[in-house]
Order: structure tokens, then C-alpha cells, then sequence
């Protein structure tokens, strides 16, 4: 839920921890990255500036957008411009990532322009050297909450643009330190998934604590054909879609959660998916097993149990059952039978009895006996 | 008339008197292994007594869930209680402040859960007519005990090991982020195992190497696969040439499938761990003990040497649960009773069985 995103973002890292770390990702079937990124922006600054947060300041990486674009997202919003300076920092990744106007302008091709002149942002002209990158970040944060125990978060646009320009590894060491390092109590970016390989899409979840990915709604089966249904599914996925958020939890467990959310005129509402459709992790449990141990209470009730021929020999004579008994009894009747199987009822009314003579005495004696005549309980 | 005359044939059963090493920390195992244990003392009883002297063991991490840090702990604790030297590489920058989460072994007796079983297996009670006259028939179990009682120790995940093994000079700590490549690891990896070579003669102890997050991504060495495929060969190769077990975990989803598979192929032994999902109705309906479990290890491959018989095991899925919150245990899966209030149950159709009495048969 994009709520629990935000109370964790808001928490923030506790000591001798990584930082919370999240990736949005988004894909082109459903392209409503920017706008998550931007609501959970909205909802940092806003936990920020109310002091509930363990964050202090907000250093956002804007690569993709240019400054201007969020001091008017977060002045719609109700902040204060005036008050920007004081939480706020922006390291404008945007206006001339390579160093290309500046180069223009040493050799005189263009004039030169005043930039925005603001103690909120400053210029990075060579996003390729993420040393200097993270260095800055470290710089505008520290200007925000000082030397001290303070912490800052930080908000980098687009992950997609810096590993655009830069290896993947180098990416992972910056976000890497990012989390450990001791003022920094959060930290988010935006990903599109379909911009790079998999592999690095698995990075950048490696190094996150928190994952929500954006999904179209339904997925049109085929996108090529114009047919009336497909076109209904476009207009469903052209402002809503589906959040999945999977939060790994300290002791190990994953944490997933869906919701939908829907796009308004210039916000985004999150809702509650409608339908459960119960995602079972299949294949997960592949031989499961019956629990032949006993408990403590169990093995107590088992040596409980007494077992034929337990309570012998302790001071009874030991009978041995040989299968003979009966012939005992009706020894008198069997001497006469021969191979002839003779069976006497007993006219006992309301009683029956079943007296049977064996075929022959030089049958095996054990063959036609009950086994468990011989148990004795 | 038979005359038994006993002929000693001249071949002898070759015992050789060094088979029993009377070294704390390892044990002899079947077909000439010797075996140092894991720390964990379900995994050896799954292994089959521990990991064998020079063997690569792998770990497949899921990028989820950091369980591979509990197995690693255990491992470096253990080595570390024994004496043996350890040498661990890991993808941050203070590798040396990861000792300090290693856990210390847990020293009480009443903690010995393993008589339970074997108490058990001897008091069998067969209901025997004949019994009194053969005497007692009492089956020997012998189960898997780990011989001296101090070679696999349980434990406490929640004391920090003491400092005066973590001061010990035998060992060494590697950061992998900051070289562009692994020629420098291997250099230490072989200095490190060249203290004790195999073909020695004598067997002193082993030495340990734990090598954590190999393809962590932030590692500059992480692109080039082949290197790090080469490395992993020439480990093996210079473990097996001494006395000497290493422990390496990689994430898998990290890597790709080929080459993936390729160190699957080079480990020994190849376990993996997984996370489970939290607050899963469904899983809490098919097993028992969810709400303990933290997450589940396969075990894929188990090492044999010197023998053509594979080893095959029970079950291959555990789950891994913190009992007490402190010490590891693994334990089979096992299948949650079916809920008796759905379905016909067993009291509703004994009624018919029962209302019958062996009472009067009339014929």
C-alpha cells in the first residue's frame, strides 16, 4: 500500500541500518511512474515540513524534470516557496547533464542566459562522474541538516537516466553508500523496467528494501489489433493500473501487497483492490511431509500405553498361546473326526457359539489360527 | 564333518591408524572424507556429517531475504570456536565490522534437544510373546552422533561471539568493492591457503574462507562474468590442494542464466535459500510451524568424494526457523493437519460403527 511506502520512507533508518530504500518501477503499458514518484515526493515533504519524520531535508536528483517542474508540483501542493530553502535542495541534473551549454558558452556560440539564480539548486554538468554526483548529494545535505545527527532523505528522479550515462556497478556503489551512510534516513527512485536489461533492473532491486512496481490494469492481448475490446482495455489502462509492493521485513519474510490507483486531474488516488485474487507462490513447496515426531505430551500418553504381554513375568507363570487351546477343550470330539469338518451349533437360545473342528490333526497349527488370538492384553 | 579351520587370508582390511584424527573441529567421514562442520547442526545431519575438507560450497542468495548471512555467521563462529583460521571477503567497505554480528556458541547442557531422539529409539518397546525368554531386544540406534560433543556447537544468534576469539591473528578480511578486479583476491585467497597444504603429512587443522555477495552489483569486477567464472575455478582448484572448506554465496537473479549455471556446476555441495512470503494464508494452511519459519533452504547438490554413490537425500526443502529466536534449526517440511470440521468427519461415521456391539449373534 502506498501508505505503508511512506510511513516506512517517513521512519527512516534505524542506527547501524541500511537505510529504507524504494524503486518504483513503471514499464510503457502503464506509464504512471512519474506520478507515483511524484505523489510519495509530495508525501515525504509534507511528512517533512510537519516534523514527523525522521528526515530533516529533502535532496531530490532531478534528471528527467526540470527544478521548476517540482517547486510548482510541490507550491500546488500548499507548500511555501519561501520556505523551500530551508528543507529543500535540488541538484538539477536536468538543464545540462553533459556540460554542453557550458562549453557553448566558453566558446561565445550562445549567450549567456542567467540561470535561475535560487540557493535551492544547484547545477551538475557531468552526471557521468558519480563520484562527484554522490559527493554533491552528500554536500547539499550536510547544508541542510548540518554536521551533526542530522539526516536528510534523498530523491533521485530517474534511476534510468543515471544508469543511462554511467555503469551499472557504478550506480549500485552510489546507491549503496547512499544506504549506509549515517545521515541519510531514506532514500527512493523512479525505474522504467523496459528501458534496460534485466539484470540491471535486478540490481537496483538488490540494493532496495521496498519494490512497487506499476502494472496496467488488464493486459491487452494483442496490441497491434484496433479491436473494440482492446480499445475499451486502453481506455481502462490509460488512467488507472495496478500497485504491487513487495517490503522485505527484517526478519526475512517478504511483505506483498496490491492496490490499485487511479490518476485524476493532477493527483493520484490509491484504493483497494476490489477483487482478492489470491497470489499463492506456486512451485514454492514442492515435498511436503507428515510430522511423525511426538510431542512432549504425546510421548507421555505413548509410554502410558501398556503392550500385550508387558504385565507378564512379573510374578504370573508365562503363558505362551501355541494356537492349541481350543482343542483342548473339544479334544474328546476332534479324536473321532477324521477329514470330515463337522460344526456343531449350540442350540443356546439368545446365545451363539461357533465350535469349530479342525480338517485334520496333522494340519500346521498355526495355519488357521487368528493372529491376534495370541495378543495378551 | 566340517572342520572349521579360520584361514587369515594374507589380504588385510587396511585401517590405517590415521583415520581418526583426534583434532577438534573435524571428523572422519566415510570413504577416507574428513569433514568440518557448518555451525548449523541440522545441516551437517542433512549433509551427512558437514562440509568435506576442501570443498566449495555454494549458496544461492534470493536477493530478498539476507538468510545467507545466517549461514555464513554460523560458519565463521564455528571456525573461529575451533581455532581455525578464516579468511572472509565481502562487497563493503568494513568487512572486519561483520565480526563483530557473529554469533557465540550457547553453553548450557539443558540445550542438548539431540539425546531426546536417540532416548527415544532405545526405549522401543516391542509387545513380543517371546521376549522374556530371548531377552531384550534392544535395538542399538546409532544414529548420527556427532562424535565429540564440541565439533558442531548450537548457536545463540543473540550474543555477539566473545573477543577473545575475535582477536585471534588468524584472520583476515577482504573488501571486494575496491578493486576493478580479482586479481588481488586471488593473490590473498592463495597466501591465505598456502598455510595449510593438503599433502602435508600430517593434518594440524583446517582453515576457512567465507566469501560473501560474490556478484554484489556495486563491485566494479561484477560485468565481467568470465573472470569471475575463473575465479571461482582457480578457488576450487586451490581448496582442493589443501586443507581447506569455502563457504560462497551469490545471488543468483543477479547473474546471468548461463553463467548461473555454470557455478552451479562448480560448487560441491550448492544449497540456496529462499524467502517466504509473509502473512500468506494459503502456506499457513499447508505447513505447520509458519508463523516460526523465516524462510527455506534447498538443498541442491551434497558433495561425495571418493565414491561413485550419489547422495540421496530424504527430503531436499527445509524450513529454516529461529527457535527461541536464537539458535538455528531446520526442520522438514510438514503438512499442516486438514482442518476436521470440513468434510464427513471421523465422529459423525464411527456412530454406525459404533452403536454396534459384539453382543449377541444369533444364528
Amino acid at each position: 500500500m502506498a501508505e505503508l511506502i511512506c510511513r516506512a520512507l517517513r521512519d527512516g533508518a534505524l542506527d547501524g541500518e541500511h537505510a529504507p530504500a524504494l524503486t518504483i518501477k513503471d514499464s510503457i503499458d502503464s506509464p504512471f511512474g512519474p506520478h507515483v514518484f511524484n505523489h510519495v515526493l509530495a508525501q515525504l515533504s509534507a511528512n517533512i515540513l510537519a516534523a514527523k519524520s525522521q528526515s530533516q531535508g529533502l535532496v531530490l536528483v532531478a534528471s528527467s524534470q526540470s527544478p521548476s517542474f517540482y517547486f510548482d508540483l510541490l507550491k500546488s501542493r500548499g507548500n511555501d516557496v519561501a520556505s523551500f530553502h530551508k528543507w529543500l535542495r535540488v541538484l538539477d541534473c536536468y538543464t545540462d547533464p553533459l556540460g554542453w551549454k557550458v562549453r557553448l558558452m566558453a566558446c561565445g556560440s550562445i549567450s549567456s542566459r542567467s540561470p535561475e539564480a535560487s540557493n535551492t539548486v544547484r547545477l551538475c554538468t557531468d552526471v557521468r562522474n558519480l563520484d562527484n554526483l554522490s559527493l554533491s548529494i552528500m554536500e547539499l545535505g550536510r547544508e541542510l541538516v548540518g554536521q551533526g545527527k542530522g539526516r536528510f532523505s534523498v530523491a533521485i528522479d530517474s534511476a534510468s537516466e543515471m544508469i543511462r550515462h554511467a555503469s551499472i556497478s557504478s550506480v549500485a556503489a552510489l546507491l549503496s553508500n547512499l544506504r549506509s551512510h549515517d545521515q541519510v534516513s531514506c532514500a527512493f527512485w523512479l525505474l522504467h523496467s523496459d528501458l534496460h536489461d534485466v539484470r540491471v533492473t535486478a540490481a537496483l532491486e538488490y540494493m532496495s528494501s521496498m519494490l512497487g512496481s506499476i502494472e496496467p490494469m488488464n493486459r491487452p492481448a494483442n496490441v497491434q489489433r484496433g479491436n473494440s475490446e482492446n480499445l475499451s482495455l486502453f481506455e481502462q489502462n490509460s488512467n488507472k493500473g495496478k500497485f504491487h509492493v513487495r517490503l522485505k521485513r527484517r526478519n526475512g519474510r517478504v511483505r506483498l501487497m496490491n492496490e490499485e490507483f487511479c490518476i485524476e486531474q493532477s493527483s493520484i488516488k490509491f484504493t483497494a483492490v476490489s477483487s482478492e485474487d489470491g497470489i499463492i507462490s506456486q512451485g514454492l513447496v514442492p515435498k511436503v511431509q507428515f510430522n511423525l515426531q511426538l510431542s512432549e505430551k504425546e510421548r507421555i500418553e505413548r509410554a502410558k500405553v501398556v503392550l500385550p504381554f508387558e504385565h507378564q513375568g512379573t510374578g504370573k507363570p508365562i503363558e505362551i498361546y501355541d494356537g492349541r487351546q481350543s482343542l483342548n477343550e473339544s479334544s474328546t470330539e476332534s479324536t473321532n473326526s477324521s477329514s470330515a469338518e463337522k460344526v456343531q451349533t449350540n442350540q443356546d437360545p439368545g446365545k451363539g457359539e461357533i465350535i469349530y473342528f479342525r480338517d485334520s490333526d496333522d494340519e500346521m497349527p498355526d495355519s488357521d489360527e487368528d493372529p491376534d488370538d495370541d495378543l495378551d492384553i | 564333518m566340517a572342520a572349521t579351520k579360520t584361514r587369515s587370508s594374507s589380504f588385510s582390511r587396511n585401517i590405517s591408524a590415521a583415520s581418526t584424527p583426534q583434532i577438534p573441529g573435524l571428523k572422519c567421514g566415510p570413504n577416507g572424507t574428513i569433514f568440518v562442520s557448518s555451525g548449523i547442526p541440522d545441516l551437517d545431519k542433512i549433509l551427512g556429517g558437514g562440509f568435506p575438507l576442501g570443498s566449495l560450497v555454494m549458496v544461492m542468495e534470493d536477493i530478498e531475504a539476507p538468510h545467507h548471512m545466517l549461514l555464513l555467521r554460523n560458519f565463521m563462529s564455528q571456525g573461529l570456536v575451533h581455532n581455525q583460521p578464516l579468511l572472509y571477503a565481502s562487497p563493503s567497505r568494513e568487512p572486519r565490522a561483520f565480526l563483530g554480528t557473529l554469533p557465540s556458541p550457547v553453553l548450557s547442557k539443558d540445550d542438548k534437544s539431540r539425546d531426546h531422539d536417540l532416548e527415544q529409539e532405545k526405549g522401543l518397546r516391542i509387545a513380543w510373546q517371546y521376549r522374556k525368554y530371548l531377552g531384550e531386544n534392544q535395538q542399538n540406534f546409532e544414529g548420527q552422533r556427532d562424535g565429540k560433543p564440541d565439533y558442531c556447537n548450537d548457536f545463540d544468534l543473540r550474543k555477539p561471539l566473545e573477543r577473545h576469539f575475535l582477536s585471534n591473528q588468524r584472520i583476515d578480511c577482504f573488501s571486494l568493492e575496491g578493486s576493478p578486479n580479482l586479481d588481488p583476491f586471488r593473490e590473498r585467497c592463495s597466501t591465505f591457503l598456502a598455510q595449510l597444504p593438503r599433502y602435508d603429512g600430517n593434518l594440524t587443522s583446517a582453515c576457512r574462507i567465507a566469501i560473501q555477495s560474490f556478484y554484489a552489483p556495486q563491485c566494479e569486477y561484477s560485468n565481467t562474468e568470465w573472470e569471475m567464472l575463473s575465479f571461482v575455478r582457480s578457488l576450487k582448484s586451490m581448496v582442493q590442494s589443501s586443507n581447506a572448506v569455502a563457504v560462497l554465496t551469490f545471488p543468483p537473479s543477479l547473474v546471468s542464466s548461463s553463467f548461473s549455471k555454470r557455478l552451479q556446476h562448480l560448487a560441491d555441495t550448492l544449497l540456496s535459500v529462499k524467502a517466504i512470503p509473509d502473512e500468506d494464508k494459503e502456506l499457513a494452511n499447508l505447513l505447520t510451524g509458519y508463523n516460526d519459519m523465516v524462510g527455506l533452504l534447498n538443498v541442491h547438490k551434497v558433495a561425495h568424494f571418493n565414491t561413485q554413490v550419489p547422495v540421496i537425500l530424504e527430503a531436499t526443502t527445509f524450513s529454516i526457523k529461529l527457535k527461541k529466536r536464537r539458535s538455528l534449526v531446520l526442520e522438514c517440511l510438514n503438512q499442516a493437519p486438514i482442518d476436521g470440521s470440513s468434510g464427513t468427519s471421523y465422529a459423525t461415521t464411527g456412530s454406525c460403527s459404533g452403536s454396534s456391539k459384539t453382543g449377541t449373534l444369533d444364528f
